[in-house]
C-alpha cells in the first residue's frame, strides 16, 4: 500500500505490517503468475467463484484507492480526460483506463492484465460502461452480473434471474480456464467468506466502546483484505489477528484517538489522497469516526446451506443497491449502535449512487435524531476539485457545534 | 405551410398543453415518464395518458436542495417543475431502471414530489439471452400489476389495441423521417425532431390523426433545398429547438439521429403475434439501444455508421447532457469509430438552462466548413 496507508491512527495498529504483507503477496502474485488466470472484477462482485475456481482477482477499484491515497490518480486520468473520457466521469474509472494505457499504478508497471472480467452492477450503472471500455481495451470476455436495484421492493424474480446468472456465471469461468467447478471446493471458499465475514463483523463491532479501540479512515485501509480475497485462509487468519489487537485495546482502554469526546459516522468512499489531513483534524478536535456506510458493505451473510440462493440475495441487497429510504434504517440503525454524535457525509463527483441522495439523508437523519450533519464536496480520488482550506473551516464549525 | 406544421411550434412552448386539455377534456389520469423505455403501451391500455417529462430550460431554484450540482440538468430541472407544482396535471410517475442519476431520481421523486402513483419497472441491464427476457417479462408484469391496482384492469385485447395504435405511429414517425432520408428539404430538422417528441406528449391515437395530417401536407410538398450539408446526431434527449434552427441556418442539417426522443422513441414495431406483455418485453430490445443497456452482441459503432451511412449523413455531432455517464463513457470509441471511417465529429456537452447558442455556432460552422472542403 501507498504511504499514506501508514500509521493513519495516531496509535499504530499492529497488525498493519501483516496486511500490507498479505496485500503485497496478492499483488506480487497476480503480476508473476504464469498459470492463474487474472481476472478483473467490481467490488461488489461474487469474487467466492473467482477464489473457487482459482482465479486471481484484480480489484481497479482498490488500486484507484491506491492510486488516490498516493496522489497520482490526477496524472492517470489525465490520460483518460486526453483520449475523450469526460473528467465528470468516475475518477476510479479515468485512473484505471488511463493505467491500462500508460501501464502504470500504485504498482509498479501497473495492474497485470485481465484475461477476462467479471462486472457486478450492484454498486454502480458505471461500472458497466467502464468495464465494457475494458473488455474493448483488452480484448477481452466481460461477464455482467445484473443485480436489480431494489427500491420498494425485493422480489422473487429478481433473486432467481441473480440466482440463474451465479450458475451462468459458472459456465463462464468454465470455458475461460478450461477447469471443471467444483461444488465441494467452493463451499469451503464460501465457508471461508463467512468466517472472514464474521470477523471483519466482529472488528467493526470493537468501535462500538468508549474510546473507539480504531477509527473509519484505519477501517479503510484494513478493509483490503475483505475486499479483495475473502474466502482465502489468510483472510480469516489476518481479522483474528485484527480483531484479537482491537479487543486487546478495549481491554487496555486504548483510544484510537486521544481523550474521544465525539463519535462520529462517515459516509460515502474516502477521499483518498485527504485520509491523513482529514484524520489529524478530526483527532485534533476530539472527534472520532466511529463507523461509516462503507466499509460495513462487505459485511455480507452468506447461508452456508444454500450458498447460492443466499449469495444472490445478499450481492442483490448490498448498501448501494438499495433505495435512500432503506438506506436511512440502516444509516440511523449505524448511528445507534456506535452512539454517534453526528453524521459526516462525503458528497463524491465521481459516485452518484452512494452521493444523489444525500441531502434527503442528511436532513432525514437531524430530523429523526435531532444530530447534526456535515456534507463535504469532493471526490474520491481526484484532488483536482479538493479545496483542504475550505474543508477544515467546515469541519472545525461542525465539531464546535455539536 | 399547412395546418399540421403549424401546430409544432405551439408544441415547442408549451410541451404540456395537450396533455393538460386532455385531462380537462376527459377526466382521466396522466402518467409521467421520463425514459423512452417505459411501457407506454400498458399505460395506454388502462385509459390513462403516458407523457414524457424531460425537464426544460430554466434555472432551478427547489431541485438544489435535493440534487448535487454534479447531476445533470435533465434530473435537476425536472425535478424542480415537480417541486414548484408545474407538473401538477400528472397523477403519478413511473421510474425505467437506466443510469445511475435516475435511479436515485426515482427515490427522491418518491419522498419528496407528492404524486399519487410511483412506479419503477427495474428492467434488467442485459438486454440479451434467456435469463434476462425472463426476467424482463416477469418484471414487466409485476409492473402491469401494480399500475392495475391504481388504474384498473388491463385486458389482454385492450393492451393489444394499444400495440396497434403505438405501432400506426412508430410507422408514420418511420415514413416521415424515410421522406427526409429522401429529400431532407422537405421538413427541417426542428420540425422532424418535433414531432418525434410530441408523439410522447399527446394522446396516441390523436398524435396519429396529427402525424396523418403532416404527412399529407409533406407528400403535396414538390423537391426543396437539398444543397444542405447533412449531419447525424447523437445523444440521449435532445430538446433545445434554438440549437437545431441554427444548424439549419448555418447551411446543415440533421437528417437522422440516435436520440432517445427522435430515432430511437420510434424505432422497432411491437411484434403483434406474441402475448402482450412479452410482445412489449420484444420491442424494448429489438428497438436502436440506449448506453445503458448492455449488449455483446451488438456493436453501437457498427450500427451507427450503417445508420450514418444509410442516412448519407457527412458528419455528426455528439449533443450529450453534461455529467451523462453512460453517454460519456461510449463517446471516446464512437468518435473513434467515426474518425476511422471518415466521419468527421463534434461533441456539444450541455445543460439545460445554459446554453449559449452562440459558442455552438462557431464550433458547429467549423465541422461544416470541414465538411465542405
Amino acid at each position: 500500500m501507498s504511504d499514506e496507508g501508514d500509521n493513519l491512527s495516531l496509535t499504530q495498529i499492529k497488525a498493519t505490517d501483516q496486511m500490507k504483507q498479505l496485500m503485497v503477496e496478492y499483488y506480487i502474485e497476480a503480476k508473476t503468475t504464469t498459470e492463474k488466470p487474472i481476472c478483473w472484477i467490481t467490488s461488489g462482485g461474487p469474487v467466492e467463484f473467482l477464489i473457487a475456481m482459482d482465479v486471481i482477482p484484480v480489484y481497479p477499484e482498490n488500486h484507484g484507492a491506491m492510486c488516490g491515497a498516493a496522489k497520482i490518480a490526477p496524472g492517470l486520468a489525465e490520460t483518460a480526460e486526453e483520449m475523450g473520457f469526460s473528467r465528470d466521469l468516475c475518477s476510479y474509472a479515468r485512473a484505471d483506463i488511463g493505467g491500462a494505457v500508460k501501464q502504470d499504478g500504485a504498482i509498479p508497471g501497473g495492474l497485470p492484465k485481465p484475461d477476462f472480467l467479471l462486472c457486478c452492477n450492484n454498486i454502480c450503472g458505471t461500472v458497466t460502461k467502464w468495464y465494457e471500455e475494458l473488455s474493448r481495451y483488452f480484448d477481452v470476455p466481460m461477464f455482467l452480473m445484473d443485480t436489480p436495484f431494489i427500491h420498494t421492493t425485493k422480489t422473487k424474480h429478481a433473486t432467481e434471474y441473480v440466482r440463474q446468472q451465479c450458475l451462468e456465471l459458472v459456465g463462464f469461468l468454465e470455458k475461460q480456464t478450461g477447469r471443471e467447478f467444483s461444488l465441494e471446493k467452493f463451499a469451503e471458499v464460501a465457508l471461508r467468506s463467512v468466517a472472514a465475514v464474521e470477523l471483519w463483523k466482529g472488528v467493526l463491532k470493537t468501535a462500538e466502546s468508549r474510546p473507539s479501540p480504531f477509527t473509519c479512515f484505519d477501517a479503510f485501509i484494513h478493509m483490503a483484505p475483505i475486499v479483495t480475497l475473502r474466502g482465502t485462509q489468510q483472510v480469516v487468519d489476518y481479522y483474528e489477528l485484527l480483531k484479537g489487537e482491537m479487543e486487546q485495546r478495549i481491554a487496555d482502554g486504548i483510544g484510537a484517538v486521544p481523550e474521544e469526546k465525539y463519535r462520529l459516522v462517515w459516509d460515502n468512499i474516502p477521499i483518498w489522497y485527504a485520509m491523513r489531513s482529514l484524520g489529524n483534524l478530526f483527532a485534533s478536535n476530539q472527534a472520532c469516526l466511529v463507523a461509516d456506510t462503507y466499509t460495513t458493505a462487505w459485511a455480507v451473510d452468506i447461508k452456508i446451506d444454500d450458498p447460492l440462493t443466499s449469495m444472490a440475495d445478499a450481492y442483490t441487497k448490498v448498501y448501494l443497491n438499495i433505495a435512500i429510504d432503506i438506506m436511512l434504517d440502516q444509516l440511523l440503525g449505524l448511528m445507534e449502535k456506535y452512539q454517534a454524535d453526528g453524521l459526516v457525509m462525503h458528497s463524491n463527483r465521481s459516485c452518484k449512487p452512494y452521493s444523489l441522495g444525500q441531502y434527503d439523508l442528511a436532513r432525514a437523519v437531524t430530523e429523526r435524531t435531532g444530530k447534526p450533519a456535515l456534507i463535504i464536496e469532493a471526490d474520491m480520488t481526484d484532488s483536482r476539485v479538493y479545496s483542504e482550506a475550505q474543508v477544515r473551516e467546515r469541519v472545525e464549525a461542525f465539531i464546535e457545534s455539536l | 405551410m399547412g395546418a399540421g406544421l403549424e401546430k409544432l411550434a405551439a408544441l415547442r412552448e408549451d410541451p404540456y398543453a395537450p396533455a393538460r386539455s386532455w385531462k380537462e377534456r376527459t377526466g382521466g389520469k396522466v402518467i409521467g415518464y421520463f425514459c423512452s423505455l417505459a411501457p407506454e403501451e400498458m399505460i395506454h391500455a388502462a385509459g390513462a395518458l403516458p407523457v414524457r417529462i424531460s425537464g426544460e430550460n430554466r434555472v432551478i431554484s427547489k431541485s438544489g436542495a435535493h440534487l448535487q450540482s454534479y447531476c445533470c440538468s435533465l434530473a435537476r430541472t425536472g425535478l424542480d417543475m415537480a417541486l414548484e407544482g408545474e407538473l401538477s396535471f400528472l397523477d403519478g410517475t413511473v421510474f425505467v431502471h437506466t443510469c445511475d442519476t435516475m435511479q436515485r431520481l426515482s427515490d427522491i421523486w418518491r419522498l419528496n414530489a407528492g404524486f399519487v402513483f410511483h412506479g419503477d419497472v427495474v428492467l434488467p441491464v442485459r438486454f440479451e439471452g434467456d435469463l434476462a427476457r425472463d426476467y424482463e417479462v416477469k418484471e414487466l408484469s409485476y409492473f402491469k400489476e401494480r399500475l392495475e391496482e391504481y388504474l384498473g384492469d388491463i385486458p389482454d385485447d385492450a393492451l393489444a389495441e394499444s400495440i396497434k395504435t403505438y405501432n400506426r405511429n412508430r410507422s408514420l414517425l418511420s415514413e416521415i423521417y424515410g421522406l427526409r432520408l429522401e429529400n431532407p428539404g422537405v421538413l427541417s430538422s426542428v420540425d422532424a425532431l418535433t414531432l418525434a417528441h410530441s408523439s410522447a406528449l399527446m394522446e396516441k391515437s390523436e398524435h396519429n390523426t396529427f402525424l396523418e395530417e403532416v404527412l399529407e401536407e409533406l407528400k403535396s410538398t414538390g423537391p426543396a433545398d437539398g444543397s444542405k450539408v447533412r449531419l447525424f446526431g447523437v445523444g440521449s434527449l435532445m430538446d433545445q429547438w434554438d440549437f437545431l434552427g441554427m444548424l439549419e441556418a448555418v447551411g446543415a442539417t440533421m437528417v437522422d439521429d440516435d436520440f432517445c426522443n427522435g430515432r430511437r422513441y420510434f424505432d422497432a414495431l411491437t411484434p403483434e403475434d406474441l402475448a402482450p406483455v412479452e410482445a412489449v418485453a420484444a420491442r424494448l430490445w429489438e428497438r436502436e439501444s440506449c448506453p445503458c443497456k448492455h449488449l455483446t452482441k451488438r456493436d453501437r459503432a457498427a450500427r451507427l455508421l450503417d445508420r450514418i451511412r444509410r442516412s448519407d449523413a457527412r458528419g455528426a455531432f455528439f449533443f450529450l447532457f453534461k455529467f451523462c455517464e453512460p453517454h460519456g463513457f461510449d463517446y471516446p470509441y464512437l468518435k473513434a469509430a467515426f474518425d476511422k471511417a471518415g466521419i468527421p465529429s463534434l461533441l456539444l456537452e450541455i445543460e439545460q438552462g445554459s446554453v449559449s447558442i452562440e459558442q455552438l455556432r462557431t464550433r458547429v460552422e467549423a465541422l461544416v466548413e470541414t465538411i465542405k472542403i
